[in-house]
């Protein structure tokens, strides 16, 4: 016989047979029909826990017995008394005036919690300074001393909150009233330049109207001259005083010629009133220019006032003002926990956040468990060596297995999830068909699994051993019994390896939050590679070697 | 000149460091029933798991019926039928559940099965019983089941492993006398089994293995023959007599004697004359002979001279 190279040979060991997939489908029904005694606890098992969760969480301890010690009479220490004898977490059976009387009535039993009231404590807040409400309460009942931090942690918790409110209120009053008197001084501000600028103006133009009355005065005096004299010859020679004065120098010098004369006695006075009149007009034209400068300059001025205005005053006025007109309130608690229904109107409980992670964890023993019984118990009876005896591939024995399991883990999901819908009125919110789209993922993937298992093992011992591994980590890391928040960093790391943890968050945002596919994609995304790891690992571990 | 339907090369398996088979070499002729003889841990089972392909060789090959043992299994295994030394069928289904998926689980459509079951049920003396559950089946009637659903395909050659190991005398010898009627039919049978007499009295051939080899082969007469040096005869006294080994020794056809009670067994070089002489000896003694023979070894004998023990793990 020739050798063949080793990735042709045997290419019949991998074909899947669909007509034997059937039969070992329909055989496999046979056998777990006639198995009813190992069909019961398949099934009790998760009712019982469905009906043991179901009936006990949301139900924290209520009416706790409790007493105050409270050392501090102020308004404050009054209404978080109040608080605590309105809750219902706790029934205020004393209030005492020493710790001592207190922790007597607990150590008697007769309460199970001390809340107590530091001196001064209004006082303090007041003052700023942090202040405490002591808690003491008897370890023995961890739920009651769980319930009793977190509904006195609640209570505290407003307390604080209002009084923040109450000290951001007096702080929103300061700054409005700070606001307003700044708006005001700005306002007489730019109120203050509108007046300089009108004076300025007013100036201006006053000087305007001196300056054209000298003209006309000197025009009137002119006319008063002979039309030969000297003087109006230079006067009207040029409207410009410098001109002005050296044309009147030149007219001195017939002095010479009129010296003496009463004429130029008469011209001299004339001439030397001129000259005085000349130097006023250019002081005046002096001062009208000045004037004008000024004035321009408190225009500009008043112009750039009003736009640095807009910005630099209008804009903090706002922001100030929209700051004291918001809820004082929205400022110190952006977020909020309501005691609301989150999702839906229809008030979901904690036993529908449960319901998914408990399919998911009943469903992933069933499958493992089931194929230990598939293959782990038929390689021991040795009905499985009599179908390895047939013409049968490996895919097609491994397709057959896993298909029944798949079905018949589907089945009892639907059955689970009917029993809570029909006993806890459980809601389904979102798609039936997402939801049979993860169960199928999902149980793919642990069917897989516990064949990889029982693959792997010599005995039916041995699967145990294994799948015990294997499915208490899941059984602890589903979240049903304990919050995974509340467990240390690496066990939360641990089940980040654990299919349940994403077949669980993606049927709880199906049925709970009505998640539509895309919100629901990235746990589907890491389902899907697990399956294809989990389908390459069976593969290759599921070998006829019965050894 | 009859083909040899078996033909394995050097085949060989190792568990760890464990060899359970030994680098056989071995031919298997169409239309014999073969026995594999050997003491239990012998590898006789690893040999038929290798050669229904239940497990890999670690070297070596086989060839069955002209199909490659590592290349062809699903063509080897549609043309064999096993009975596996236990059970092994779905002891929740009934009688005739199992013969169905067997016979699904080789492509044979209803209407086959339906006819092949009935006729594989009632050769079985199963018809009866046919709807009950095979788990609470007896030992026999268990054996009986497991030999049907071996028989479904109708294959070439049947493989059984220690078939009637734990059954009753009864059920023995009708597994032993459907192993000879279906050999009859043309299937070539390889028989595993332990017991020496059975094997003497059906098997055509025979191999004993020990210790993952094969030790001795042939006919029963021929394995015999292999280990007597010359012949047995068994003399009877009436009554227990005194030593008589030195003397019986010294005649000169005697090879050995062995002497337990009334019965003393001589090894002779040779027959003729040998009788004669014998009653002579005992006749001058005035010893009384009850009854003088020749005795041919059992296989047992055989088996326990070749092995060389009595007891194994």
């Amino acid at each position: 016989m020739p050798k063949t190279d080793n990735k042709k040979k045997n290419i019949k060991e991998k074909v899947v047979d669909l007509k034997k997939v059937s039969a070992i489908i329909q055989k496999n029904f046979i056998v777990m029909t006639r198995d009813r005694i190992r069909l019961l606890p398949l099934l009790l098992f998760p009712i019982f826990m469905i009906l043991v969760l179901g009936f006990t969480t949301g139900n924290s301890p209520k009416h706790i017995p409790a007493a105050i010690v409270s050392f501090d009479n102020s308004a404050m220490a009054e209404n978080i008394q109040q608080q605590i004898y309105d809750s219902q977490t706790f029934s205020v059976r004393y209030r005492v005036s020493t710790e001592d009387e207190a922790k007597r009535l607990l150590d008697s039993g007769k309460i199970s919690v001390i809340i107590e009231i530091p001196p001064n404590l209004g006082e303090d807040i007041d003052n700023n300074i942090p202040a405490q409400i002591i808690i003491i309460v008897d370890e023995s009942d961890s739920s009651i001393s769980a319930t009793s931090n977190q509904a006195l942690g609640a209570i505290i918790n407003n307390a604080a909150t209002s009084i923040t409110i109450q000290k951001l209120e007096g702080y929103q009053q300061s700054v409005s009233a700070a606001a307003s008197a700044l708006g005001n001084f700005a306002g007489n501000q730019q109120n203050q330049y509108g007046i300089i600028a009108q004076e300025t103006s007013d100036a201006g133009s006053y000087l305007d109207s001196a300056q054209s009355f000298n003209k006309q005065y000197s025009n009137e005096l002119t006319l008063s001259l002979p039309s030969s004299s000297p003087i109006l010859i230079a006067a009207n020679s040029t409207n410009n005083y410098d001109t002005y004065n050296n044309n009147l120098t030149n007219v001195s010098s017939p002095n010479i010629i009129y010296s003496e004369s009463p004429v130029a006695t008469q011209i001299k006075g004339q001439i030397a009133i001129t000259q005085k009149f000349g130097a006023s007009i250019a002081v005046a034209n002096g001062k009208v220019h000045a004037a004008q400068v000024i004035a321009t300059q408190a225009n500009k001025n008043q112009q750039v006032l009003q736009q640095n205005y807009d910005s630099q005053v209008r804009k903090p006025l706002i922001t100030i003002q929209t700051f004291t007109e918001s809820s004082a309130q929205n400022i110190v608690r952006p977020l909020s926990v309501e005691d609301k229904a989150a999702y839906g109107s229809s008030g979901l409980r904690a036993i529908d956040f449960l319901i998914p992670s408990l399919i998911a964890m009943t469903i992933f023993q069933g499958a493992v468990m089931g194929m230990g019984r598939a293959v782990a118990g038929e390689k021991r009876d040795g009905s499985l060596t009599r179908v390895f005896l047939t013409p049968t591939s490996n895919t097609t024995i491994i397709s057959g297995t896993l298909l029944f399991y798949v079905l018949f883990e589907l089945l009892r999901a639907s059955f689970l999830i009917i029993f809570s819908v029909i006993v806890f009125n459980i809601k389904i919110q979102g798609s039936l068909f997402l939801i049979a789209l993860i169960l199928i993922l999902y149980i793919t993937i642990s069917t897989t699994i516990g064949m990889i298992i029982s693959s792997v093992v010599k005995t039916e011992q041995q699967f145990q051993a294994i799948a015990m591994l294997i499915s208490l980590p899941t059984m602890f890391l589903s979240g049903v019994f304990f919050p995974l928040q509340a467990m240390p960093k690496i066990m939360q790391s641990i089940a980040n390896f654990l299919p349940i943890t994403y077949a669980a968050n993606a049927l709880r945002g199906v049925m709970v939050k009505a998640l539509p596919l895309q919100m629901i994609s990235y746990p589907l995304i890491i389902l899907l590679i697990f399956l294809v790891i989990c389908i390459t690992c069976v593969v290759t571990v599921f070998k006829r070697d019965i050894e | 000149m009859v083909n040899n339907i078996i033909e394995i090369k050097n085949l060989t398996k190792k568990f760890g460091n464990f060899t359970a088979v030994d680098n056989i070499k071995l031919s298997i002729r169409e239309g014999e029933i073969f026995g594999f003889l050997g003491p239990n841990g012998a590898g006789k089972t690893t040999t038929i798991s290798m050669l229904t392909t239940l497990i890999k060789p670690t070297s070596g090959t086989a060839t069955i019926a002209n199909h490659d043992l590592s290349e062809e299994s699903v063509d080897i295994r549609s043309i064999i039928g096993v009975v596996p030394q236990s059970f092994s069928l779905f002891s929740e289904l009934t009688a005739q559940e199992n013969l169905t998926y067997i016979g699904r689980l080789y492509n044979m459509d209803a209407k086959e099965i339906k006819s092949r079951s009935e006729y594989l049920l009632k050769q079985m003396a199963l018809f009866e019983h046919k709807e009950r559950i095979s788990g609470v089946f007896s030992g026999g009637m268990k054996q009986r089941l497991s030999l049907a659903a071996s028989l479904m395909s109708n294959p070439k050659i049947l493989f059984m492993d220690e078939p009637t190991t734990g059954l009753d005398p009864q059920s023995r010898i009708a597994i032993r006398e459907l192993t000879e009627q279906l050999n009859k039919q043309g299937m070539t049978i390889i028989y595993t089994t332990h017991d020496m007499e059975e094997a003497e009295k059906i098997c055509d051939r025979i191999v004993i293995m020990d210790k993952g080899r094969i030790i001795a082969d042939g006919t029963a007469e021929e394995l015999k023959h292999k280990i007597m040096s010359g012949h047995m005869i068994e003399v009877k006294l009436e009554s227990e007599p005194k030593e008589l080994s030195s003397e019986l020794k010294k005649l000169p056809f005697v090879t050995a004697v062995e002497h337990s009670g009334q019965l003393i067994n001589i090894t002779v070089k040779r027959k003729e004359g040998v009788f004669f002489a014998l009653s002579e000896f005992f006749l001058k003694k005035g010893i009384q002979v009850e009854e003088i023979k020749y005795r041919e070894p059992s296989l047992e004998e055989v088996f326990v001279t070749l092995t060389k023990k009595d007891l194994r793990d």
